[in-house]
């Protein structure tokens, strides 16, 4: 848990000397993967969110996720020109203050939407503390591993390590929010087995959370809701639980090759699939571009993902590769899980889809996260000693 | 970090990535390529409602295109019983407001709410044509209205009431019997449907079909229109003319209830009873008349009060007061015993197997025993007076009862000493006796000709080894229309109209055409014979010209066609006096015009109307003044004659 500042400042203070040229070795193609998968999230958007009363404007969403993307380019610059290593020595920082910020939620600061207590309101924006905390778990973690010694992942290390990840695991957990629990649990795993952990340790540790979350149930932390959710999709839920299962699942399943075109989406245009701004963003996609359309999308995601591997394998220092594993780790699963619910293949979890889902606080962390990528990438060349 | 080790380690992510990729592009594939179509036809299936748009029924005509059944709009209040508070006071409540808005007592609506000819979550229509003041009053206060509902329907609509009442039928709602029957597949739960005559026999022509709105709706269900295309307008149903004349059912139904009240005048119950005028040529029904009737049109407004009184339980015994049983067709759905008026038939017969031949001489005392039975078996003639020797014609005029005993004797020793053969049943069957005629009208009755294998299967139960055996006394009471034999009225008419025609049996009928809603003829009925009567000319004449006989001189029916104008309209008839025990005399009467060249066929019954001339026959006779165009004569009971 304990990161020498001594050694991070003096890191910093090497890398400092050629800062001014890491610009020029920025990742032109993850940024404009990053840029288009916004875009494409933009138009779902417009689409999911346009049929309005009369009267009403058809752009709110659209306008307040472009201001978030405004927001979010702005972060993702700041984020990138400052060297990603100064996230290392204020990690314990970070992640105390994510911690904070998870608490308080539970206070009456915090707003309760949909049976959860999750956010703040502040000036009309909710700020989601989850969406952060998956990029401050990630920097706590790469923080920590990459201070060890070894090149293997001792049971010790990597149990320091779980508990790193669980005490916010634990807090988000409880709000409910399964699906930031789950992201958590596979930055963890991410950043494990690229640590080296072995793989009896990973085993042992995936028991022992299976085992936590078996408790959970039965202590009554979890509630039924979230059960049928969770079970909908081996189609054994109640009809109300598999209804979300099934609109998705026919919407995505009547765009067939090519989908029905922009704006034309059936399902889409009735408001057949609850939450599709957030969410089942994906089904728009899905239902209007078809086969076709999502299977660019997965493309888009593989270039992030192949750009985000890229980047922790070429980068110089063990902080740097950690943190790029769990930044893909975390985009990985989001995506997978969010994509796979949509198809009937994972259960219902309220995972955002990175870029494409409207929100504000999971578009400007995933900048940030991206934004990361992008710092470790330019500073790849400059940060070689460390090593 | 470019040790070979997190390198390693790393490809395992990339790996994990990997797969992650081929999990979704499979599913992907599935979903969206294999399971399109399942997908595409369950989203048509949940964005878009489709609602009936009810067909107008057909109407009913008469064979002129008179209009005996239409449909018309009318202000219609209905209750759904599942949205009726659930608590007794407040439900108690709400019917006595209602009641006392439709001006009702609250009896009478929770008589209507409480009936058990719609489903439990059909709304049960229970004021029609509803002013115009309730209606908008009860659309005012809809929230102290729970369950209850205004719509503008369309309903039946028979003109003339309860004219031809159990021809037309009447219409219902479509009920479990229904939608357990395969011919009503394609029906629904609210739909109307023919329940009886001709609205049952002829309701796939009548119902016409269904159109559909078919419109988009969002996941609230909010309707958004129309989908384009997609709806298609309903087609009416197709017109049904029937064979019957207007005119001539309305001289039928009169002259029936004037010959009843006459007989009631003169001290009979004369309860009920039919009239049938039919063509001999064709079979087709002009006329058919049962009393008492009832009005389609209370099925049409749920008028249960009525409803519930057509269909109580008949009175003990086998007659019915003047009030019940009227949902009986007593033309085709009750059996007679017919009478005399079996007479001519059985005469044929014996013409035919040589009881009797055109020269014989018969003799006709008062009483008559049973060759041959100890002790005595003595029967008697309706008339108690020794006519001596007479013809078969003078027998089958002045009905002379023992003359026919006689005959049943020589069928009885025939049958005894020829192998058992059943020539007089055959014989009777050959007019279409003993099953139903195959009238287009539903529930007709087949009537009984009894045989040895009738009696051992009826009398299985009868102590009295004898009574269980084909006796004498079968074919001598078979001869004069009474024992077992039972026949509709409606088999008495379609056996006189062949013996008028020479022979032919056809088959009676109501449908004249169908004529779509466009004005194109879909449907048009053609006589159809069921099969030729096996007797000679000679004898079919001799039979006919006989019964001229009975409407004149001392023939037993002479008494009701005083003044008929016989020598240019000649009429053959028959009288029939039927025994019921322990009832009075049911009244027969069935007539031939003109004689030679025979047009009608008219049969007459009423139930305890005493002996045919007193009420049956005048009621023929008046029915055919008005065939013919002559003045009516008002049916007076007359002289007691067979």
């Amino acid at each position: 848990m304990q990161v020498t500042t001594e050694r991070g400042r003096s890191a910093l203070g090497i890398g400092s000397l050629s800062d001014r040229a890491p610009i020029r070795h920025l990742d032109p193609v993850l940024l404009v993967t990053t840029f288009l998968l916004t875009l494409v999230g933009t138009f779902a958007i417009f689409s999911a969110t346009h049929q309005v009363a009369a009267g009403a404007d058809p752009w709110s969403f659209v306008k307040k996720q472009i201001l978030a993307w405004v927001i979010a380019a702005v972060v993702l610059g700041a984020v990138a020109v400052v060297d990603y290593r100064l996230a290392k020595v204020y990690a314990p920082f970070l992640y105390a203050a994510t911690l904070v910020l998870l608490l308080l939620v539970r206070t009456p600061l915090g707003t309760a939407a949909k049976g959860a207590q999750r956010g703040f309101y502040i000036a009309g924006f909710q700020f989601t503390p989850s969406e952060w905390t998956k990029v401050t778990v990630a920097i706590m973690l790469a923080a920590f591993l990459s201070e060890l010694k070894t090149q293997d992942l001792s049971l010790r290390d990597l149990i320091r390590a779980s508990v790193i990840a669980l005490i916010p695991m634990v807090l988000v957990f409880i709000q409910p929010d399964i699906g930031t629990t789950i992201v958590l649990a596979a930055i963890l795993g991410g950043i494990a087995v690229v640590a080296g952990a072995k793989t009896r340790h990973i085993a042992v540790l995936m028991a022992i959370g299976i085992l936590l979350i078996a408790l959970a149930f039965q202590v009554g932390l979890i509630k039924q809701y979230q059960i049928d959710r969770l079970t909908g999709f081996t189609g054994s839920g109640t009809t109300a639980a598999t209804y979300n299962q099934k609109e998705s699942e026919i919407t995505v399943g009547s765009g067939g090759w090519s989908g029905t075109g922009y704006l034309h989406g059936t399902q889409t245009n009735l408001n057949f699939v609850p939450e599709q701004h957030t969410d089942f963003i994906f089904t728009v996609i899905g239902e209007e571009f078809g086969f076709v359309g999502a299977a660019v999308l997965l493309v888009l995601y593989a270039l992030l993902l192949w750009r985000a591997i890229r980047i922790a394998a070429l980068s110089k220092d063990r902080f740097g590769t950690y943190l790029a594993a769990g930044i893909a780790s975390m985009f990985a699963i989001q995506m997978f899980v969010n994509i796979g619910m949509t198809v009937g293949i994972m259960p219902i979890t309220g995972i955002p889809l990175p870029f494409v889902s409207y929100g504000g606080s999971s578009l400007v962390a995933s900048y940030v996260a991206v934004g990361l990528l992008l710092n470790i990438h330019m500073r790849r060349l400059t940060v070689g000693a460390m090593g | 970090m470019t040790d070979g080790k997190s390198g390693a380690r790393l490809k395992v992510l990339a790996l994990l990535c990997a797969f992650m990729f081929a999990a979704l592009g499979t599913r992907l594939w599935f979903v969206q390529v294999l399971a399109h179509g399942e997908a595409v036809s369950q989203v048509q299936r949940q964005a878009t409602r489709t609602i009936d748009v009810p067909a107008p029924r057909g109407r009913i005509l008469d064979r002129n295109g008179a209009v005996l059944a239409r449909n018309r709009t009318s202000l219609v209040v209905t209750v759904n019983r599942q949205d009726l508070p659930a608590e007794p006071a407040r439900k108690a409540s709400e019917i006595r407001r209602l009641a006392t808005v439709l001006h009702l007592s609250p009896g009478e609506l929770r008589d209507r709410i409480d009936t058990k000819r719609y489903y439990e979550f059909t709304p049960v229509p229970v004021a029609f044509d509803v002013p115009k003041r309730t209606f908008f009053y009860l659309g005012e206060h809809r929230p102290d209205f729970p369950g209850v509902g205004i719509v503008q329907d369309s309903i039946r609509d028979y003109l003339q009431g309860s004219l031809a009442a159990p021809v037309l039928g009447y219409i219902g709602p479509f009920s479990p019997t229904e939608a357990a029957d395969p011919r009503f597949a394609h029906y629904s739960q609210d739909d109307i449907v023919g329940k009886y005559g001709a609205e049952l026999s002829y309701e796939h022509y009548l119902q016409g079909t269904k159109g559909q709105v078919v419109d988009q709706v969002d996941s609230s269900g909010r309707n958004l229109g129309p989908v384009p295309g997609a709806s298609t307008p309903p087609v009416a149903g197709d017109d049904v003319y029937l064979t019957l004349d207007d005119a001539i059912e309305k001289l039928a139904t009169e002259s029936l209830e004037k010959g009843m009240k006459a007989a009631r005048t003169f001290g009979l119950p004369a309860n009920a009873g039919a009239v049938i005028v039919m063509d001999p040529n064709t079979g087709a029904i002009l006329a058919m008349a049962s009393n008492p009737t009832f009005d389609p049109n209370w099925f049409a407004t749920g008028n249960n009060k009525e409803i519930n009184k057509l269909f109580a339980p008949a009175p003990k015994g086998r007659a019915c007061n003047s009030t019940g049983c009227a949902s009986v067709n007593r033309a085709t759905q009750a059996v007679y015993p017919p009478g005399s008026t079996f007479k001519p038939f059985i005469a044929l017969s014996a013409l035919e197997n040589k009881y009797a031949t055109l020269k014989s001489s018969i003799d006709c005392p008062a009483t008559w025993a049973v060759p041959g039975v100890v002790p005595p078996d003595v029967k008697s003639n309706w008339d108690p007076v020794n006519s001596g020797f007479i013809s078969l014609s003078k027998a089958l005029a002045v009905s002379c009862d023992t003359v026919f005993y006689q005959l049943g004797w020589r069928a009885w020793k025939d049958w005894y000493h020829d192998g058992h053969r059943e020539k007089v049943q055959r014989a009777l069957q050959s007019f279409g006796f003993g099953r139903p005629t195959g009238l287009d009208l539903p529930s007709e009755d087949s009537g009984v000709i009894p045989d040895p294998k009738y009696k051992e299967i009826h009398y299985a139960n009868d102590p009295v080894a004898t009574d269980r055996n084909w006796q004498p006394g079968d074919f001598i009471n078979m001869s004069i229309g009474q024992g077992d034999v039972a026949v509709t009225p409606l088999q008495v008419a379609t056996a006189y109209s062949a013996l008028a025609n020479g022979g032919t049996v056809y088959r009676p009928h109501v449908l004249d055409k169908v004529v779509a809603a466009g004005g194109k003829t879909v449907l048009t009925a053609r006589p159809h014979v069921d099969g030729h009567l096996p007797f000679s000319q000679r004898d079919l004449d001799y039979v006919r010209t006989a019964l001229t006989g009975v409407v004149q001189g001392d023939g037993t029916a002479a008494q009701a066609f005083v003044n008929f104008p016989l020598s240019r309209i000649p009429v053959a008839g028959k009288t029939g006096t039927a025994e019921v025990n322990p009832f009075q005399p049911y009244s027969w009467f069935a007539a031939m015009a003109p004689a030679n060249d025979p047009q009608y066929v008219v049969v007459a019954l009423i139930e305890q109307g005493g002996h045919g001339s007193q009420s049956a026959a005048p009621v023929v006779r008046r029915v055919l003044d008005g065939l013919f165009g002559l003045p009516l004569t008002d049916p007076a009971t007359g002289t007691a004659k067979d």
